[in-house]
């Protein structure tokens, strides 16, 4: 007789959550740990990011070069030597942010070159445009700096452990000068164990 | 019927047990720019219990504001949690909201672990830690 009751209260309690049917839909903390597979995930773009643009900004002489002036810099594709497919504009896009974000920097953007010019030619060649109001040609700044860099990885799996290290370097170069004037490196280990139930 | 409460009630009480296994405990310390310390909140099991956060320095790299934590395990076994730092202006409105990821972190028995981070401006004038198991 309990254990009936008991059962009632169970199947009662079952029926109540199934009430909403249809898929689970939740939205969550982008900044969150994920650690679903051992691949190149959002914690770890969040990290490179977050450790190499402190690592920039806190370098002596860039603090000193930065005091008095906003120099400009450019961002080279970042060079992906994993066997993974990674979005490293991504990477670079999370960078150039931060360090715009900062004040301490200013940047040219390479990847909108096209466009630009598509504007400028539509403003002074479509004679739509006031030429009083136009923008000229030929007053763009040109970059002092460039920023780059390298992504590589090393993988060992046996039967039951997959361990992933990734090593991601990137460095800043005076275009003028030739000379490497910071350089970074975030490293990362993951390792990923198989369940005793997906053996 | 009374019998059947005691029942419900003892059902209720495993499912509530069941769902605390995932719960987000998390303390805050929060560091004013004269490098005054002034714990807000600690009412985390994890870290009242195990962890402690027994140094905070403050520094600038220019004018941004450059902060250290030094995390101590005081407990007997490895601990695994996350933190994250939040940034603060003057008047207490947060700076770069979720400019910061939580970032996993791993201490030994009795070991202490320094944890950097560099403000994401000039504006920032404080900043919070907080710890997540």
């Amino acid at each position: 007789m309990k254990l009936t009751k008991l059962f009632v209260v169970l199947v009662a309690s079952l029926v109540l959550s199934a009430c909403a049917n249809g898929p689970k839909i939740s939205y969550g903390d982008a900044t969150a740990v994920e650690t679903t597979t051992t691949d190149f995930g959002s914690t770890d773009l969040q990290t490179i990011a977050a450790t190499l643009v402190d690592d920039l900004l806190s370098f002596p002489p860039i603090t000193q070069m930065t005091a008095t002036r906003r120099p400009v810099m450019f961002v080279d594709k970042i060079k992906n030597k994993t066997t993974e497919h990674i979005d490293t504009e991504s990477i670079t896009d999370t960078v150039q942010t931060k360090i715009l974000k900062s004040g301490k920097f200013r940047f040219v953007d390479m990847t909108a070159v096209r466009q630009i010019q598509e504007q400028l030619n539509f403003q002074m060649d479509s004679g739509m445009v006031d030429p009083g109001k136009a923008v000229a040609f030929g007053k763009q700044t040109g970059a002092e700096f460039m920023l780059y860099g390298n992504m590589s990885s090393i993988v060992k799996r046996n039967d039951s452990t997959k361990d992933v290290y990734y090593k991601f370097t990137m460095k800043m170069v005076n275009l003028e000068t030739g000379i490497m004037e910071w350089a970074g490196e975030k490293e990362i280990r993951k390792t990923g164990e198989k369940s005793f139930f997906s053996l | 019927m009374r019998t059947n409460l005691i029942k419900l009630a003892g059902v209720a009480f495993i499912a509530s047990v069941i769902s605390a296994c995932a719960v987000n405990e998390t303390a805050t310390v929060e560091v004013g720019p004269d490098g005054t310390k002034q714990i807000i909140e600690s009412n985390s099991g994890l870290l009242a219990a195990s962890l402690e956060i027994v140094d905070n320095k403050v520094g600038y790299s220019g004018d941004l504001l450059r902060v250290q934590a030094t995390i101590k395990n005081d407990s007997r076994s490895a601990l695994s949690f996350r933190y994250k730092f939040k940034w603060l202006d003057k008047d207490g409105f947060e700076v770069a909201v979720d400019g910061r990821p939580w970032t996993p972190l791993t201490i030994t028995p009795y070991e202490s672990k320094s944890v950097q981070a560099l403000a994401p401006n000039p504006t920032v004038k404080a900043f919070k830690i907080l710890v997540q198991d």
